[in-house]
């Protein structure tokens, strides 16, 4: 499927929305560096991975026993439970290996192996350290030199990025299943006013009927 | 109309053209055939009124930015104090259509939220239209225009000047474009921090609304304690110095850093916008721009982009390094001062930095400042600072009076700030011992002329009584750490969720809060901001550790002027442990509790607080909370009823 298609088949709204499909938004922002897939294919991080696509970026390690595993586990469920319609067709996962050194593809593959995270629309990447450091900085810093210096500081924590309309939010997949889900929906290319009114309508709804029942406002 | 829209044609590219989106220039011939002044706020210069459109259309939209890469290492330089401090104009009341309703007017685009809670008993008087949308911004001769989200196409925004007992309303309507290179987000929901509001128009993080669409918010401006006192509430309760700005969850830094926030002041008999010797009134300076000055201090790091502009640099969701110190959206402004007193509201847009204070005279000695309220809340008495700085945490605000007659005419006096700035021009010591790179503006002190108003009489030495004490129900602890696993930003061990309620009181009730964050793995400041509340601080002690983390000792810390006053921002640095009390009142709903760190904030450290109404819904919601934080693996908060056996 050719990229643009993405975007504009059925059922993809932003073929109506504000913006052109496949219009990049976000090359200054994320570096195009050069990595390695669980397959040993070469790619370039912007040009192969981000570019006009909406993906979720996290960041792991093999050997890591305890939130890389977790937070693994935590996304093979999702997928399961409510994103495997849209994995691989317009949302992508993509996890960068923190220890390049010690991950190589094999040693990424047979991590996905072991958490049956073999699916469609994930990838794993080892690249060069200095790379993965510019990345870790682009994507987590805080401009404070005990979270940057950390390798450890940024597992769990999610970056969703929708390159065609320049989206960049964070999540915490260890947040609930609905957090995790609106999160993902945020990013989302904005859907034109007319059905954001109508959105909005549905919510106003939904708060009534909530008060009608519990006597306050229950969702968010 | 129609010929205002032509005129505004023809300015709009003369306007761009200039390079200046901003003020929409018409004469004055025109200004009054088309009979715009009610909907509009004119400012009166010499040859021109330039009218600043609110509610009828917006600025032209300036092109969006190019972001700037790699980082650069400093901002261009300036020369210091060309430009003239800015006032901030107030916003002027307009008729909206359509016509503000209880109930969310969805059908119009109005945002979905629950019905106005005081709108029957405080129906709106004044109403106001904000609109967010892009423009450019110079902050300073030397620099090109700054692209920057704004409100009514204004940096900084209206202050909005009200008084208590006349309630307001506010339509903050969503211009933003939906398209567009920086990484903010076009969704908005607004907080106006600290005021006694309801929670609908509070501006709760996952309330936000999208581009197209507005939301009413109703400012009741009546103090706490309507239930008890009848009428506006308890007169003690006054605050004064509030700010509005953008809440979006995950997003606060960077829209904050962009420019969407701005001051609102209330006034009542005490503190009456005058001068004048009415009943009650303490007669500080209080003529708003002219002896009563807010001034908005906010930092960014520049950058030179293609498009011939010099953007605020920014990257991801959290902005960049900063290295210059912007007043009232200039870069080291110059303020002609009379030789009177004037009251400065000051105020720390942030995102991130805690800025630090003090007055230098041209002898380069310290020149002693009056503090008189803290966070918008009188003091008891006013104190001076003249030997230390004075700290602003992010989101404080502080009103300082400084009484310029002890300079001599045609002398300076200076604002320092602990921190250096670049500044990039040579420039010699303003004042022997301070850099030029610590100046944050510059006071020039002339003789007061005849038309100016006169001095006010000396500070009362006792300025407030304060609200009788609060006898707590209860007491509750929120830790405040960067620790488990993942290592992360959490309160009481959770991570932001606005789906989850982490504590629920009692309408009515009051409560012993401790603030901690003497755990070992906290060692960080988190300015921890309680919405709807003004809380007193009652102790404040720190935690003493060996290298290995255990206790030596837990010090009692005597507590600062700035701290025995009425707050809203606590700092709440590492190893400290604060013990606050706070009575919640008169309104219900949903609330929340943050490191005003907007980074911090933006990586979660928020909690979502209700105030609920009966005590069936308090026993459902601790229930709830309990059972969510043992399946979590968190030890539960109010225990089987056994602790709070008095309501759940």
């Amino acid at each position: 499927m050719k990229r643009r298609e993405l975007f504009t088949g059925p059922g993809q709204p932003s073929a109506s929305t504000c913006c052109k499909p496949g219009v990049s938004r976000m090359a200054t922002l994320i570096p195009n560096a050069l990595f390695r897939t669980q397959d040993n294919k070469e790619v370039r991080f912007y040009d192969d991975i981000i570019k006009g696509k909406q993906v979720m970026v996290m960041m792991m390690y093999a050997n890591c026993e305890n939130f890389c595993p977790l937070a693994t586990k935590r996304m093979v469920d999702l997928h399961h439970q409510a994103l495997a319609h849209r994995m691989g067709k317009d949302l992508f996962l993509v996890n960068v290996s923190l220890k390049p050194e010690q991950d190589d593809p094999a040693t990424l593959k047979s991590y996905a192996e072991m958490h049956r995270a073999l699916l469609p629309g994930w990838t794993f990447l080892s690249g060069d350290r200095y790379d993965v450091d510019t990345l870790r900085y682009r994507f987590f810093s805080h401009d404070h030199i005990g979270i940057d210096e950390d390798v450890d500081q940024h597992a769990g924590l999610m970056k969703i990025i929708n390159d065609p309309v320049g989206r960049w939010f964070h999540a915490d997949v260890f947040a609930s299943t609905r957090t995790v889900l609106e999160h993902i929906q945020w990013s989302d290319p904005p859907k034109p006013l007319a059905e954001r009114l109508k959105e909005n309508r549905k919510l106003q709804e939904r708060i009534e009927r909530d008060r009608a029942v519990y006597g306050y406002r229950k969702i968010a | 109309m129609s010929e205002l829209t032509t005129n505004r044609n023809e300015r709009d590219a003369e306007t761009q053209e200039a390079g200046d989106a901003q003020p929409l220039t018409v004469n004055r011939r025109t200004l009054i055939k088309t009979g715009v002044i009610a909907g509009a706020a004119a400012v009166i210069t010499s040859k021109k009124t330039t009218v600043f459109a609110q509610g009828s259309g917006n600025p032209p939209t300036p092109a969006p930015p190019i972001l700037c890469d790699p980082r650069p290492a400093n901002s261009p330089a300036t020369t210091p104090f060309v430009d003239n401090l800015p006032i901030p104009l107030p916003s002027i009341p307009t008729l909206l259509n359509p016509f503000p309703t209880r109930s969310a007017n969805t059908n119009a685009g109005e945002a979905a939220r629950d019905d106005h809670q005081a709108w029957n008993t405080f129906p709106p008087l004044v109403f106001y239209h904000s609109i967010a949308a892009p423009s450019l911004h110079q902050f300073h001769q030397d620099l090109s225009p700054t692209y920057l989200w704004t409100f009514n196409g204004r940096y900084p925004a209206q202050t909005f000047l009200g008084i208590y007992g006349v309630p307001a309303l506010v339509r903050f309507r969503n211009n933003l474009p939906i398209d567009h290179p920086v990484p903010a987000i076009p969704e908005l929901t607004i907080h106006m921090h600290n005021g006694h509001t309801p929670s609908e128009s509070d501006g709760f993080a996952g309330d936000f609304f999208g581009t197209g669409l507005w939301k009413d918010n109703h400012y009741p401006n009546v103090y706490a304690g309507v239930d008890q006192f009848g009428g506006i509430g308890d007169p003690r309760e006054a605050m004064r110095s509030f700010w509005y700005h953008d809440h979006r969850a995950e997003f606060t830094a960077p829209n904050n850093y962009l420019g969407l926030n701005g001051q609102y002041i209330l006034y009542n008999q005490k503190d009456p916008g005058h001068e004048f010797a009415t009943p009650g009134s303490l007669r500080l300076p209080c003529y708003y721009g002219v002896t009563d000055i807010p001034l908005h201090l906010h930092a960014i790091l520049f950058c030179p982009t293609a498009n011939g502009r010099n953007e605020a640099y920014i990257t991801g969701a959290v902005p960049g390094q900063v290295d210059k110190w912007i007043i009232n959206g200039k870069i080291q402004p110059k303020f002609t001062v009379r030789r009177r007193k004037y009251r400065f509201r000051v105020l720390n847009t942030g995102p991130a930095k805690e800025w630090n204070i003090s007055l230098i005279g041209s002898d380069g000695l310290q020149k002693p400042m009056t503090v008189v309220a803290t966070d918008g809340n009188f003091t008891e008495q006013p104190f001076d600072i003249s030997n230390r700085t004075l700290l602003i945490p992010v989101a404080s605000r502080f009103d300082v009076i400084i009484d310029f007659s002890q300079f001599a005419a045609g002398t300076s006096v200076y604002l320092r700030e602990a921190q250096a700035q670049f500044v990039g021009v040579a420039t010699p010591d303003p004042a022997p011992g301070l850099p030029i790179g610590n100046v944050a503006m510059r006071f020039d002190v002339v003789n007061r002329e005849s038309w100016f108003p006169a001095d006010t009489p000396p500070i009362p030495a006792d300025l407030i009584d304060m609200p009788d004490p609060i006898v707590p129900d209860d007491s509750f602890t929120w830790r405040f750490t960067r620790d488990g696993d993942p290592l992360r930003f959490r309160i009481n061990g959770q991570v932001f969720d606005h789906n989850r309620i982490d504590h629920a009181v009692l309408k009515g009730s009051s409560e012993e809060w401790v603030l901690a964050n003497d755990v070992i793995a906290g060692n960080w400041t988190h300015p921890v901001h309680i919405h709807f509340e003004e809380g007193r601080i009652m102790s404040r002690t720190h935690t003493n550790r060996d290298a290995s983390g255990n206790i030596v000792s837990v010090n009692n810390i005597p507590l600062l002027p700035e701290e025995l006053g009425r707050r809203d921002v606590y700092r709440l640095p590492g190893q400290d442990r604060l013990v606050i009390q706070l009575r919640f009142r008169d309104f219900l709903g949903r609330y929340l509790i943050h490191c005003h760190n907007m980074n911090h904030e933006d990586d979660f450290m928020m909690v979502r607080w209700d105030i609920v109404g009966s005590v069936e819904e308090l026993t459902r919601k601790r229930r709830e909370i309990d059972e969510r934080r043992m399946l979590a693996g968190l030890p539960a908060q109010y225990g089987n009823g056994a602790k709070k056996g008095r309501l759940v």
